[in-house]
Parts: C-alpha cells; structure tokens; sequence
C-alpha cells in the first residue's frame, strides 16, 4: 500500500514537472454521417485515431449536413466547433485558382465568406491580393506558388486528398477518340458532350445522374447537375478548354487594350433557338443583369465589372474597376449569353416583386449552345437535341439525362445499354472497374479540382498555433488515406490548388514527410508536454480557454 | 337528424383534422434543428445573398407571421414555392402524382385480387398441406424488406433476362401527344412492371391474411350453417355468403392502403428510379424544403382523409347495418 501511495505522488510530481501548462480539451471531429458520405466518415475515423497517437482526446461525431453546416458555416459569432472533416468540389471555373486560393484563405471573407476557419495572415493576404491583379501568367503562376507555400509552411487546414472521379462509357457505341478528358473535371464534360462521335445508329446519348434536376435557370447557380444543362444550352463568351484555360467561344476573339480594359468580338451569325440573331446588346444585356439584385449568386462575378458597352455591332468593351487575373475565367467563362427579348421583360417584370430571377422557370428555355431545350419529366429525365445550326454542332442526335437514384442499378443498365454514359456514379468504383471487366466500357478515373480536407477552427488556443496545426497535419499519411478510405481513387494532397491544374501547382508540395513521431517531435519543439497519463498540455503559460 | 347536417359535421371534421395537419406540419419542419440555407451553401455566397435568400423566402419574418401567411395560402390552394426545386410545390406534385397513383392503384388491386381470392381458398382448404406451405411463403415474402425484393426482381428479370427495364417510368426521350397516351402506352406498363410486381408481393399479405381469419371466423356462423342445411353448393356459399361479410375488414384496409401507399413507397421508387411523391417527400426533408415537405404531406394527409371517408361511404352500401350513428338515435 506503501509502495502504491509513493508511486502515486511520484507521478502525481512528475506530471506537474512535466506538463507545465493546462491539459489540452478533448476535441470533437465533425463530419457528416456515414450514410451521407461513407468515404468521409470512414477518413474522419482514421484521422481521430492517428491524433489520439498524440496525446490528444479526440471524438469522431457525425452529425446531418443540415446542422454540420449550421455549426460550421452559418453560426460564426461565436463558433462552437474545433475541427470538422470539409470539401471543396471541383467545378469548371474553378480550374482558376483564384476562387480557392483567394476565397477560402483571405482574411476578409472570415466573417461571412468562405474563410469559415478564420485563418489570417497579412503576408498571405498581399500575395494572393498581388496575384489577382497580375495579368502576366507566368509572374501570376509565381505568386500562386508563392501562395501555396505559405499554406504549406502554416497548415491551415490538414489537406487529405484531391478525390478521382470514375465515369464511364459504352466504347462500342461512342468513338473513344472523341472523348474529351477535361483536366480536374473527367470525361463527362462540354467537350464530350460536343464531340463525341456515334460508332453505330444509337445517335442519342443516354446519361444519367443520381440527383434531381432543381432548376433549369441561366440566371441561377442550382444544384451540380443544372449546371451540366445549362453549359449547353446557353452560350458564353469564352469556354474553359479541356488543358483548363479559357479560351474564346461565343466571342471570336478578345483583346486586352490596357490592364483594366478588354475588348470582345462576337462571333457573327449567331442565332438564338428562337430564330432571333444574337448581337452586342444580348450581350451587353448578359452581363449587366446579374449586376443588379434579381441574379445574386452571379452578383459576385460581375463585381468588378465598372462598364460596359457596345462599341459597334460586333464589338463590347468591358470596362474593369481594377485589373483582374481571373476575369476571363471567372466572368467571362462564366456568364451565360441569355436574349434581351425574352429576360428583359422578365426582369422588369420581377424588380416590382419579392422573388427574383433564379425562381423563375422559363417554360421553354431559349439559349443560342450547341444544345436545344425539348423536355424535361421531373424527377426523370431532361431532353436535349442538337443545335444543327451552332457553329459547333454536336455528332450527336439527342442527349438525354436520365435521373436514376439507385447506383447499383444505373451499373446494369450500362450493361444492357439502357444508359450509355454513366456520368454519375456514388456508388464504390472498385465495382464499376469490376462490373465493366470483359464489357465494351471504358471506365476513366480523373482527379479532381476539389479537395477532402480537415478544417481547424483558428479562432481558438491550440489551433490558432501554425506549429500545433502542422503536427496534426503532418502526422496523416496522405498515401495511407489515399488507400484506406478512398480504395485508391484519389491523390494525395497538401494545397487548395489540385494537382490537376499542372500549371498552377507548386512543384513537390504533396512530397509531405509524414508521421507520428515528425509530428510529435514538432510539439516538442514548441513547447507541448505529455503529462504522465499521456495526455497533451500547452506549452508552458498557455491556459485553456474553453472548458471541457 | 337530418342527412344534411351530418354531411355537414363531417365536413366540419375534416375541414378541423386538416387543420391539425397543416399546423403540426408547419411548426415541425420550422423546430427541426439545422438551417434551410445549408443545401445552398456550395457556390460563393455571401452574408448579403443569404439574407437575400431567407428575404425571397419570407423566412426573414417573425413565425407566427409566417404561419398565418401559410395558412392563407393554404386557403388559396396555394402551397407556396419550393426553396430548391424551381416551381411551385403544387406544380411539383402534379407532375410526380400520376406516377404514384398508378403505381399505388395497380399494384394494390392486384394484392387485394390476388390477397382475397387466395385467403378464401386457403380459408376453404383449411389444414391442407397446401395451406401448410403456402402460409410461411405469404410471411415471408410480406416480412422480406422491398428493396431486397426489387433487387432480386431487377437483377433477374432485368439485367439477367432484359424482359423488363431497369428502372425510370419511360424509354428514354420517349415522346406522346398526350398524358392519356403516355399512361396507356405499352411502354410505360412495361416500365410499370417490376414496380408494380414487387409493391403487390409486399402488399398482397395483408388482405390474404384478413381474408382468411375473417373466412374462418364466417365459416361458423349460424347463416352459413343454415345455407349448408338449405343444400346450397360450397361455392355459393363460399362466394355469395361468406366471402361477402368477410370483404369489409378487406375494403377498410385496401381504402386506408392507397392513401399511406401513396407516400410510403419511397424505397421501390428509389429501386426502380420511378418517379413519384416518395422520393419528392423524403429529399425535401432531407433538405429541409420545408414548404414542398409540407406540401407533400398535406397532399398525403389530404388522400388519407379522402380514402377513409370512402371506406365508410363502401362500408355502408356493402352492408346496409353499418350506416351512421345518430340513425339508431
């Protein structure tokens, strides 16, 4: 008894020399739920258990994304999480880096915008700052670079993984030749749905997607799927290319007269799918509408916009507040083409009334793409046919969308070719790669431009240390994870920037040394203790803030 | 009492229970925890948009505001906008209902046919090695889970054979003059096939079942005893006498059967891709689309009220004894 009272104030001594400052709070690991996102969840269990390795008490909780995104992203004074497992998604225009980059990192979107981690760091800021009104790419790419590093040197967030999707297609009926893989987007693009040729009289392609249809809207950024609709049918005035540059499209050529204006020439003979030329005052029309109140989700890129005007019939001169590097890809590869004769009423008609023009449904949607509106079924099916006039017609007859809820199914029906492009599939893609051996189907895994990663909340002790954020970082196999929760379709990942924008990426940012012992070195280093129980303490004066 | 003012308390009734209904619903969706905007979050947004968001929606109001506009509306035959779906709720449950009607009808005619022709034979042969197998299998099949049935059913008749299609409503990009065309069209039966199938094997236990303890039950009643005694044949009996009383339990359950099929067969829609109320239902509350949620449910509640008040108006013409209370008055 002796012995064990003597033992006990022995350690009871040595963890008051050892650990000198207050024992760090347990932490809650937020991530959706599993049947939401089994991937995410099963990654957030590996992370929890890898940083209990540390000395810290770390939970996983998965909780709907209903109330995740509540806790996380709309309740920011105060905010009552610590770290929560997060995505970006990859969309076209964000094959510009400046979305990501600037968005989700600069200070002044900390409040209300996509800095929901409240990291800051004023050096970080004048970079991406500087590259944004760098109009010379290759001094622009140094500045991205030079971006990255600082997230590399500080770790704000612990990157996981740039996540590959698996689409896949009947290669008996569509030539592979002429399907287009979009960097960081995948074959089921524009260019593919444009190009692809018919080896056989199936002249319709049959896709499919897991979700609904939710609006089928040029003035309103809805769900994922709209937007495939609605690239084809509307037209824009440069097109994000398949390498991930914009390039020019509905404009036959632009030109930058000095760093804040440009000059855009339209293509000519352009029509409508109502019949109607399409000219410099759609144009002009096309951008100044979300200028006002009735588009707010392209409000933002338009923002920058100070004028525009028809210069003579053929040409639009934009007019920029301040020079923007991203503007190509963010406005003018973003921006739908929509008729002054058909949205112009519309919108007049909306600015005496409470909705606005993304609840508005147009019966038959009139755009000038190389795709025409024939039918939509809710909750079945949208119908396209091929603009036979548009200066780049499709090979295509039809493209018809199928919605197809159950995955497992939409696999068979590849099989039996009900579906011949299978453009969505959240099912696990070591199934498809299975189910499509000895069949004419090309299954192709791209990575993405979005990114899996975990957010720290850095408006509180200990995550507001650059030091503590780059041990738990660093003590994460990106390869382990790569395998483990993605089955191997994913990359590893240490940057906003996807690997997948080659020209964008810092050269050997992912060659991250990881471990757990790197990681425990870095906390020795500055400062944290083990106490005797193991547990993790703050350096020496630190006191916790919160309560356990 | 007169015939007028009991139609009119009933009305009364009803009009009182949607009421209920349209109020639990509403205060339901609004104490859920997490926000409507969560499902908006994805593209750049910023506070402003948000509120603008929550403006376009009157969510900006204080609730019993809210409450008090959506009961107008309601009035109206108005019920409201979707917040993620572009259109009007009504619009949106227009466009689905005709599927779910048609897949509700014709897979519970065929159980109910199948489930009251099959429990009065089996009430006939009562203690027959026949019964003795064909009972387990009734069980088995009304306690095996839908979608495993689907499953099976889509993996053998679809992708093993390809009799059937796999799943959605119609070919794709099919074309009709009309809704009548589209919904008698070979097509859409061939669609409406495994669906259908799979919901009338689930739902088909229930009046087998009812059927035959009803039939048994009936079998020793005096009246049939008397028509054994008159010489009647058994088929006569089986079918003009015992099998006429035994019905109304059944006709209860097939009218209460539609209205809680109608948004319950959320898991063969989503086998089969069919495109109905279900599906509607479970993903605006999964996105918290509080009025198309809403809106969806009181169409539900709505049938709900409607069928029950069938099964007593068939409950009455089936057997003249059941009428309404205050006649025995």
């Amino acid at each position: 008894m002796k012995k064990f009272v003597f033992a006990l104030v022995a350690m009871m001594l040595a963890a008051a020399v050892w650990a000198e400052g207050d024992q760090i709070r347990s932490f809650e690991l937020l991530s959706r739920t599993q049947a939401e996102d089994p991937t995410e969840f099963q990654a957030a269990q590996l992370v929890a258990q890898e940083w209990r390795k540390l000395g810290l008490d770390v939970e996983h909780k998965a909780i709907p994304w209903e109330q995740l995104a509540q806790v996380v992203w709309f309740d920011r004074d105060p905010p009552d999480w610590d770290m929560t497992m997060w995505r970006m998604v990859g969309r076209p225009e964000r094959s510009d880096p400046d979305e990501l980059i600037y968005n989700l990192f600069h200070s002044s979107t900390a409040d209300a915008g996509y800095n929901f981690i409240a990291y800051s760091n004023p050096e970080y800021d004048a970079v991406v700052e500087a590259q944004r009104v760098e109009t010379d790419p290759d001094a622009r790419q140094a500045l991205i670079i030079q971006a990255q590093e600082i997230l590399d040197r500080d770790q704000p967030n612990a990157f996981l993984v740039h996540p590959q999707q698996a689409y896949a297609y009947r290669s008996d009926i569509w030539d592979p030749a002429t399907v287009v893989e979009q960097s960081g987007i995948g074959i089921k693009n524009f260019w593919t749905f444009v190009d692809a040729a018919p080896l056989t009289d199936q002249r319709d392609m049959i896709l499919n997607s897991g979700v609904v249809v939710q609006a089928i809207n040029p003035l309103y950024i809805s769900g994922a799927t709209d937007s495939w609709i609605t690239e084809l049918i509307w037209d824009r005035l440069l097109r994000i290319s398949p390498e991930g540059l914009a390039e020019p499209w509905a404009a036959e050529s632009y030109n930058w007269v000095d760093d804040t204006t440009i000059d855009v020439t339209l293509r000519s003979g352009m029509t409508w799918h109502d019949g109607e030329p399409v000219t410099v005052e759609d144009v002009v029309f096309s951008f100044q509408a979300p200028q006002g109140d009735e588009s707010p989700m392209y409000k933002p890129f338009v923002s920058g916009i100070a004028d525009i005007a028809a210069l003579d019939e053929n040409t639009v001169r934009f007019t920029l507040s301040q020079p923007s590097a991203a503007f190509l890809t963010a406005t003018l590869a973003k921006i739908n083409l929509v008729p002054l004769h058909i949205w112009g009423p519309i919108l007049d008609d909306l600015s005496t009334k409470d909705e606005n023009a993304e609840s508005y449904q147009e019966e038959i949607p009139i755009g000038s793409g190389p795709f025409k509106y024939v039918n939509w079924l809710r909750s079945q099916e949208v119908v396209l046919e091929a603009n036979t006039e548009h200066f780049s017609a499709p090979e295509i007859d039809r493209w018809i969308l199928r919605i197809i809820p159950n995955a497992e199914a939409s696999l068979g029906m590849l099989r039996s070719g009900e579906l011949n492009f299978l453009s969505g599939y959240l099912g696990d893609p070591q199934v498809l790669v299975q189910t499509s051996e000895g069949q004419p189907i090309d299954v192709v895994a791209s990575t993405e431009v979005g990114f899996r990663y975990v957010a720290f909340n850095h408006r509180a002790a200990p995550f507001d240390d650059p030091a503590f954020r780059r041990a738990l970082s660093l003590a994460l196999n990106r390869n382990f994870f790569v395998q483990a929760a993605y089955k191997g379709f994913a990359v590893p990942s240490n940057s906003p920037v996807s690997t997948a924008l080659g020209f964008w990426t810092a050269p050997g940012i992912t060659d991250l040394e990881t471990g757990i012992e790197l990681a425990k070195g870095i906390l020795a280093e500055a400062g944290y203790t083990l106490d005797g129980r193991g547990r993790l303490h703050y350096p020496d004066g630190v006191t916790e803030q919160h309560g356990n | 009492m007169t015939g007028i003012s009991r139609f009119g308390r009933r009305f009364l009734q009803m009009v009182f229970v949607l009421w209920a209904v349209a109020t639990i619903l509403f205060f339901l969706f609004r104490l859920a925890p997490g926000s409507p905007l969560a499902a908006y979050i994805e593209p750049t947004f910023t506070q402003e948009q948000q509120e603008s968001i929550l403006r376009r929606f009157g969510l900006d109001r204080p609730v019993h505001v809210q409450y008090g506009i959506y009961l107008l509306n309601l009035l109206k035959g108005d019920l409201g906008d979707s917040f993620h779906l572009s259109g009007s709720v009504a619009s949106i449950v227009r466009d689905v209902f005709p599927y779910t009607i048609a897949l509700t009808l014709v897979s519970l005619i065929i159980a109910y046919i199948i489930g009251v022709l099959a429990g009065a034979f089996l009430a006939w042969r009562r203690g027959s090695v026949f019964e003795g197998i064909t009972i387990p299998l009734v069980l088995t099949t009304r306690a095996a889970p839908e979608f495993w049935l689907g499953m099976i059913l889509l993996a053998f008749f679809s992708f093993k054979l390809g009799w059937f299609p796999a799943g959605g409503a119609l070919s794709p990009g099919a074309e009709f003059p009309n809704n009548f065309a589209r919904f008698f069209s070979f097509d859409f039966l061939r669609h409406l096939f495994l669906p259908g199938l799979t919901l009338a094997i689930y739902l088909h236990g229930l009046p087998l079942l009812l059927m035959l303890s009803n039939m048994l039950e009936i079998m020793q009643d005096d009246f049939v005893t008397m028509a054994e005694m008159k010489g009647l044949s058994t088929w006569t009996i089986l079918v003009r006498h015992a099998a006429r009383n035994a019905l109304l339990p059944v006709v209860t359950a097939f009218a209460l059967g539609v209205g809680y099929s109608i948004g319950g067969n959320v898991v063969v829609e989503t086998v089969f891709s069919w495109p109905g109320l279900g599906r509607v239902l479970v993903r605006a509350v999964a996105s918290s689309d509080y009025p198309l949620a809403q809106g969806a449910f009181f169409v539900i509640a709505v049938v709900m009220i409607f069928m029950n008040f069938i099964a007593d108006l068939l409950y009455s013409s089936l057997d003249p004894r059941v009428s309404s209370g205050d006649a025995k008055h």
